[in-house]
């Protein structure tokens, strides 16, 4: 046990969130023999971050008064703070609660007795605090984590998921009429957008190695834009989305622009765009993992 | 009054117990949901075939099931069956999420509470297997990952799986990646039996140590599994008296005959009961429920669990004993799925989409869950979540008072109370984020 107390230390910070970030942490054991995990009420029991903790990871979006005192008080006891997933790095899934007859419907849940008490939507962790790196996805894949603790500077991912999945691209099957997201049989090794799906995977940055596009689902873009566009505004993201398309379907760019604001995709799309409509600067590309 | 607050760890979410003491006496014990998620509000306008993809948002450890489960909501409304191949990947792809379930629960969960440490990643590592050179850390987190894997094989994404769609799913298992997982099942099969052994000898001497299981008393039980034998991938809800009787079998479109269902002030989470009695899902619940587990080894240990407690059995600390044989189980069963093909034709059939109302259900780790969705204009109109968490609450709190009068008296607290909350809660591994959603 005297040896494992010179292992860098790091805790998790777990805010309003779904817990599957710490569901793949546990995926990556590797970390089991290297680190050592001073907090994560998940799987430890002890019920404060330790003040010399060197790495916080948080996860989860901010969404009550609790998770604000928690981030605020774990971030000052640390030397470095990443923010894990997206609903950290946005707000998240959560973020579809933020309108105005469905917020209505969250806040009359707040009236329960000594609870903590439900912000008006849901925050990014980098409202209230500063943050050193940001590590996306819904959730990070385990290599991420290990990337994220070990030296995220030697860390090398092919630049799109298009580029790690590796579907054929063909210019002669050209579909008039867009699919969705999942409808009937998928044809193997063909690019999905050839077969009428709305497939945002050329744009979306990799790391995750094309997990969900290769068995046949769609990318819906849950890491997030690739650097190429993740420190501009959303519309220039969109044009490029929009370009694929027009390249390889005949598909109307009206069907296309009404799909690509589909819930779904802005769950994540707009994890780093969004800042520019809130006045604050996007999230530099060198922090972004 | 005395309010004595707990804050719980190693559970998934957040939640703490209540307690009030007057003179000695336990007047209340409240089981907390703190957070709220609100996917029941904010799903309502949402594309209905977005469903499967978000939902499992609700919950990274319980998301196979809510995948599943919306998948085959939708197929409801939209009136299509998938194919046999289709079910069988289903399957798998719950297996492997009850392995990973029924692993975290009881190795990071609740292994540490037989031997008072705080975490697994904290447990002495003395403990290390001199023969394969493993610590039980290690060896505990392989058990998991094994169905982390099967996930993947049978779902595409690791946490939030995307394979199954309405109609089927998006592909076959390749008889290489079978063979694959097969080889990796079968080397892990005699480990995992070997840790649930080393956890069944752990919890006899705990139970020496503090003198009981747990709340012993008897109660109704729900579970969607088969009758002769498990069946995740399920269709229809049974009700166990206590008295081990059969009370009722119900198609999930029929749920609010049989449960009922009322929120508190003190909690985010709500409670349901069967007909105003408490009622048990998870793991006990199905042993309880099912004459037999179907495949060899789940079936010696079910025999050794019923030759010592009865059948059916309650003190509730078993329900940790019976995630072990749910885990030996869906070894077996995962080998016995694989070893045939699941990669020819006809994944999915075609559907058209229209308006309606449809219920899906599965048998999740934690017991039955259903999705209730209204469909209109092609946007989901009016959803429900029916928890299996919510189905335990009463049972939970009914497990914390006898916890609270054993070791609280006008004489004083025995520090052993916390430890015993934290033991209590886990027995039924409750998801807050569910129970929230």
């Amino acid at each position: 046990m005297s040896e494992k107390k010179t292992l860098p230390s790091f805790a998790v910070l777990q805010l309003s969130g779904c817990a599957g970030c710490e569901v793949s942490l546990i995926n990556a054991s590797e970390w089991v023999d290297k680190y050592q995990l001073v907090y994560m009420p998940l799987v430890v029991s002890t019920h404060t971050v330790p003040d010399d903790t060197e790495i916080l990871l948080v996860s989860g979006g901010v969404r009550n008064d609790e998770d604000v005192y928690n981030l605020r008080r774990s971030t000052e006891l640390v030397d470095q703070v990443i923010a894990v997933g997206t609903c950290a790095i946005s707000g998240g899934v959560a973020n579809l609660g933020d309108r105005d007859e469905v917020r209505a419907m969250f806040t009359a849940q707040d009236n329960r007795h000594h609870l903590p008490h439900l912000l008006p939507k849901s925050h990014p962790v980098d409202a209230f605090v500063d943050v050193d790196l940001y590590l996306p996805g819904c959730p990070p894949t385990p290599e991420l984590f290990m990337a994220a603790l070990s030296g995220p500077q030697d860390y090398q991912a092919g630049s799109t998921v298009c580029v790690e999945c590796g579907r054929e691209k063909l210019k002669e099957m050209r579909p008039k009429h867009l699919l969705g997201f999942q409808q009937g049989e998928v044809t193997p090794d063909i690019c999905l957008i050839n077969q009428g799906y709305l497939c945002v995977g050329s744009s979306t940055r990799g790391g995750c190695r094309a997990i969900c596009t290769i068995p046949g689902h769609p990318c819906v873009g849950c890491r997030g834009p690739s650097n190429a566009y993740i420190e501009k505004e959303s519309q220039v993201w969109f044009d490029r989305v929009q370009k694929v398309f027009e390249r390889l379907t005949d598909i109307p760019p009206d069907e296309i622009n009404r799909a690509l604001h589909s819930p779904q995709l802005s769950l994540f799309l707009f994890q780093f765009a969004d800042y520019l409509d809130g006045g604050r600067p996007p999230r530099l590309k060198e922090k972004v993992l | 009054m005395t309010t004595l607050r707990f804050p719980l760890s190693r559970i998934e979410g957040h939640a703490r117990v209540e307690m009030e003491v007057l003179d000695g006496q336990v007047k209340t014990a409240q089981f907390q949901a703190i957070e709220l998620r609100g996917f029941r509000f904010f799903m309502i306008g949402t594309p209905a075939e977005q469903m499967p993809v978000i939902v499992p948002r609700i919950c990274g450890v319980c998301s196979t099931a809510h995948h599943v489960a919306s998948v085959k909501a939708l197929e409801d409304v939209y009136q299509v069956t998938p194919p046999e191949l289709a079910s069988k990947i289903r399957e798998v792809l719950l297996l492997g999420q009850l392995i990973q379930n029924q692993a975290t629960s009881l190795f990071i969960f609740t292994m540490p509470d037989r031997v008072g440490a705080s975490s697994l990643f904290h447990m002495d590592q003395d403990e290390a297997n001199a023969e394969q050179q493993l610590s039980l850390a290690q060896r505990s987190l392989k058990i998991r990952q094994i169905g982390t894997d099967l996930i993947t094989l049978a779902g595409g994404q690791f946490i939030h799986p995307i394979k199954a769609v309405i109609g089927g799913v998006t592909s076959g298992i390749k008889r290489e990646a079978a063979d694959g997982m097969l080889k990796a099942l079968d080397e892990m099969l005699p480990v995992a039996c070997h840790l649930f052994d080393t956890y069944w000898d752990m919890s006899i001497s705990m139970k020496e140590r503090i003198g009981t299981w747990g709340d012993d008393q008897p109660a109704f039980y729900i579970a969607s599994t088969g009758r002769s034998h498990p069946s995740f991938n399920s269709d229809e809800i049974r009700v166990l008296g206590p008295d081990g009787t059969e009370r009722a079998s119900f198609p999930p479109r029929l749920f609010r005959s049989y449960l009922e269902y009322d929120e508190t002030e003190y909690s985010y989470a709500g409670q349901s009961s069967y007909q105003g009695q408490v009622m048990r899902a998870n793991s006990l619940a199905r042993v309880n429920l099912a004459l037999s587990m179907g495949t060899p080894l789940a079936d010696e240990y079910l025999q050794k669990l019923t030759h010592t407690f009865g059948k059916p059995a309650h003190p509730i600390l078993l329900f940790d004993l019976c995630r072990g044989i749910e885990l030996v189980y869906a070894f077996e069963r995962a080998i016995e799925l694989l070893s045939k093909d699941l990669d020819y034709e006809d994944t999915a059939i075609p559907y058209t989409p229209h308006d309606g109302e449809g219920y899906g259900l599965v048998e999740a780790p934690r017991g039955p869950l259903i999705h209730h969705y209204k469909v209109k204009d092609g946007l989901i109109e009016d959803v429900e979540f029916i928890i299996p968490t919510v189905h335990n609450m009463l049972a939970i709190e009914r497990a914390l008072k006898v916890a609270g009068e054993r070791y609280i008296t006008p004489a004083g607290i025995d520090l052993e109370l916390e430890k015993a909350v934290g033991r209590v809660v886990r027995a039924f591994d409750p998801c807050i984020a569910c129970a929230t959603q």
